[in-house]
């Protein structure tokens, strides 16, 4: 093992010193950096736009909005009121409402056929817009005030009661799961992305040498060991310095410009210290449990191009583990969650869920910590064991159950 | 220091490879281990490296048990192989910081055998834009790094043109005058025979041949002689001797140059001279039979395989 610092510096050489990777790296971060001041850019030519001409422009990027009262029961004024900011446009009958629509010069068509139902023509229908509420808010106006007319009651007084503001303090003891959904949702791709980019760059690269030979002057430099936990850690640094560099510049760059982004993305880049610490402890155990795996199966292979054949079986497991955690974060204090949590295989991204979403108490955090590490060292020396064995047999693909046989044998 | 196996056995997926082997090999000499292809000859090497386990047998240093360490010994492979992307200066100074040394002795070292080996100017190059021959001679480099007491060399001469060829000889010599313990496989035999002492012939995984050069020549040309003649090609002597000598002497073979012949008891070889003058044989070469390394090897492994 006194190697391991000898082979990580190494390998860590064929990260660093690739200038492909260097700039890549780079590039993304930077792509990160310009994505999230995007939105500071935009506002201040914005500014910049409404004090030249702001009124001509807005008349003209006005959107229009085709009604016709079928029913006989429309205020134009109110409507105004409400469409303050459209063109309105009042048809005479409910073809010529649909032909502006499907000719797109109006962008929505409202017909109404009584006080409390429309019908409403769009030509084509975003996925998460809401074309309806401020209408339907219209009508509802309109049915009260007739309610206020026809009961004789004063509408002022019946609106002022209709719309007493409640005023509520949410003080959240726990999680609030609605806002750390999207986070952990987030990571959850992220670890399993990072572990199968990076394991396959381990396992092809162990591949690599078993294919040019070279792998035969190395076991016979250092042990086995040493040249796994080598490369596995230099994969593990250049990782973290890959994905921290491109988190630190989404994250930094958002913190500054947090006001220009609004409430919409928060839900992923709000994430508390505590989660992101679990995350990073979890996330990097997961990485190493996974990386020995794939660099011992890397060995099993003759020629990258059977890599496939042999990484499948880790590659299943990590997909697995993915969509499971993935479905079950609706139900995070779930019987199958739990177990997931502490089984090594799956607690690098079940964990870290469960503290940011769930219920979980400290030891099971610290448990699960310490049998997802054992297993590292665990796996580490088996898959040098696997590695050894494996290294300079050619040929066909050796299968895992085959090469776990020959290590009872010796 | 001597290093000694001692009935090496080794089966793969329950097929012995290795039948027992023995040999040694002592300090300031070279040992010639010869087979033909799939002989067991790198399975023997790579359990004395320690990368496969003998199911028995032991390998022994000057009498114990041989706890084999990186920096032992310098391993040629017959399969080259280090890092074709990688800057040459820095994998050597990376193997020999493996192998034990620290990163001063490692870098001087480094410098010394690429100088050595007369390709010090690749030494900021990447391995994959040098000819096959250079790359050859970094793998050299690469063996020698750590300065290793006991040095095994595979095909070291593959891929090498004669001025490079020379200047591994020299090298050769010098680690056996250094007194450095050299194994020495190759199938080209005039190479094994200018280095090497002893040999060991595998053959199906058992050392059918072992000893001192010099020694098995004499056994193999002990009674037997060779005859050349300006009248008769090589076959035709060879027919001619064997038809009207019959009773005098037996051929067993011919060579390039000669044919090969053991006297039969009673005769000696003034006799079968006067014979072959009586005969009108002109002869033009007559001498005591001195075998190659080559005759020697095919007429083991050949016999062997008639055996068989």
């Amino acid at each position: 093992m006194k190697n391991v610092k000898n082979v990580l510096r190494f390998e860590l050489g064929n990260y660093f010193g690739s200038k492909s990777w260097i700039i890549s790296t780079i590039l993304i971060a930077l792509l990160c950096v310009v994505i999230m001041f995007f939105p500071r850019v935009l506002a201040g030519f914005r500014n910049d736009d409404e004090e030249n001409s702001s009124e001509t422009v807005s008349e003209e990027d006005m959107s229009t909005y085709a009604f016709y009262d079928a029913a006989g029961v429309m205020d134009m004024e109110l409507l105004s009121e409400y469409y303050s900011d459209v063109k309105i446009t009042v048809c005479e009958q409910e073809d010529e409402v649909r032909n502006l629509v499907d000719s797109q010069e109006a962008e929505l068509g409202f017909v109404v056929t009584s006080p409390t139902s429309y019908d409403y023509y769009v030509y084509n229908k975003e996925m998460f817009a809401d074309y309806q509420t401020r209408f339907q808010e219209y009508l509802a106006t309109l049915v009260k005030y007739s309610y206020c007319e026809k009961n004789n009651l004063n509408p002022e007084e019946f609106f002022a009661l209709d719309s007493v503001n409640i005023t509520a303090n949410e003080n959240i003891l726990g999680k609030d799961s609605s806002q750390n959904y999207w986070y952990c949702y987030i990571l959850v791709i992220i670890v399993f992305m990072v572990i199968v980019m990076y394991g396959t760059i381990i396992a092809t690269g162990v591949a690599n040498e078993k294919g040019n030979r070279s792998i035969e002057i190395m076991v016979t430099s250092t042990s086995s060991t040493s040249l796994l936990f080598g490369k596995v850690f230099a994969g593990a640094i250049a990782t973290l310095f890959q994905v921290g560099l491109i988190a630190l510049s989404l994250l930094g760059s958002y913190q500054l410009n947090k006001e220009y982004w609004g409430e919409g993305i928060s839900m992923f880049f709000d994430i508390p210290t505590g989660v992101l610490i679990a995350f990073a402890v979890f996330g990097l155990g997961g990485f190493l449990l996974y990386a020995f795996l794939y660099g011992a199966l890397g060995a099993l292979v003759s020629k990258v191009e059977d890599l496939n054949k042999s990484a499948g079986t880790a590659q299943m497991l990590v997909t697995i583990v993915y969509i499971l955690v993935l479905v079950q974060l609706t139900n995070i204090d779930g019987i199958l969650m739990k177990i997931l949590s502490f089984l090594p295989i799956s607690s690098y991204s079940a964990m870290f869920a469960r503290v940011a979403m769930g219920s979980v108490e400290t030891w099971e955090v610290v448990v699960s910590a310490i049998l997802l590490y054992a297993s590292v060292i665990g796996m580490g020396f088996l898959g040098g064991k696997i590695f050894r064995n494996s290294t300079l047999r050619y040929g066909n693909p050796i299968k895992l159950s085959n090469a776990l046989k020959d290590l009872k044998k010796k | 220091m001597r290093l000694e196996l001692k009935e090496i056995k080794k089966s793969f997926d329950g097929k012995e490879i290795l039948h027992g082997i023995s040999f040694s090999v002592e300090s300031g000499k070279a040992l010639g281990l010869l087979g033909r292809n799939g002989a067991g000859k790198t399975t023997t090497i790579r359990i004395i490296m320690d990368v496969f386990h003998a199911d028995s047998g032991e390998v022994l240093m000057d009498g114990s048990k041989f706890h084999y360490q990186p920096g032992d010994i310098g391993y040629l492979p017959e399969e080259r192989g280090l890092y074709p992307k990688r800057v040459i200066g820095e994998q050597l100074v990376y193997l020999g910081m493996l192998r034990g040394l620290n990163k001063k002795q490692a870098v001087s070292n480094m410098k010394k055998w690429l100088e050595r080996l007369d390709v010090s100017e690749y030494e900021n190059r990447k391995l994959d834009t040098l000819s096959k021959g250079n790359q050859q001679k970094v793998q050299l480099a690469a063996t020698l790094v750590s300065d290793p007491e006991i040095v095994i060399l595979d095909e070291p001469f593959s891929g090498l043109d004669p001025v490079n060829a020379q200047i591994l000889k020299d090298v050769i010599t010098e680690l056996i005058q250094e007194g450095k313990i050299v194994i020495f496989s190759s199938h080209q035999m005039s190479y094994v025979e200018e280095f090497c002492e002893e040999i060991v012939i595998i053959n199906h995984g058992e050392a059918v041949l072992t000893g001192d050069l010099e020694k098995i020549k004499m056994s193999y040309g002990e009674g037997r002689k060779v005859v050349s003649a300006n009248n008769y090609t090589l076959p035709e002597l060879a027919d001619k001797l064997s038809s009207e000598l019959s009773d005098m002497l037996h051929v067993v073979n011919t060579n390039k140059h000669s044919v090969i012949f053991e006297m039969e008891k009673g005769y000696d070889q003034w006799q079968i001279l006067e014979k072959m003058k009586q005969l009108d044989i002109d002869v033009k070469s007559f001498g005591i039979y001195e075998p190659s390394l080559n005759d020697i090897f095919v007429s083991k492994v050949g016999e062997e395989e008639a055996d068989k």
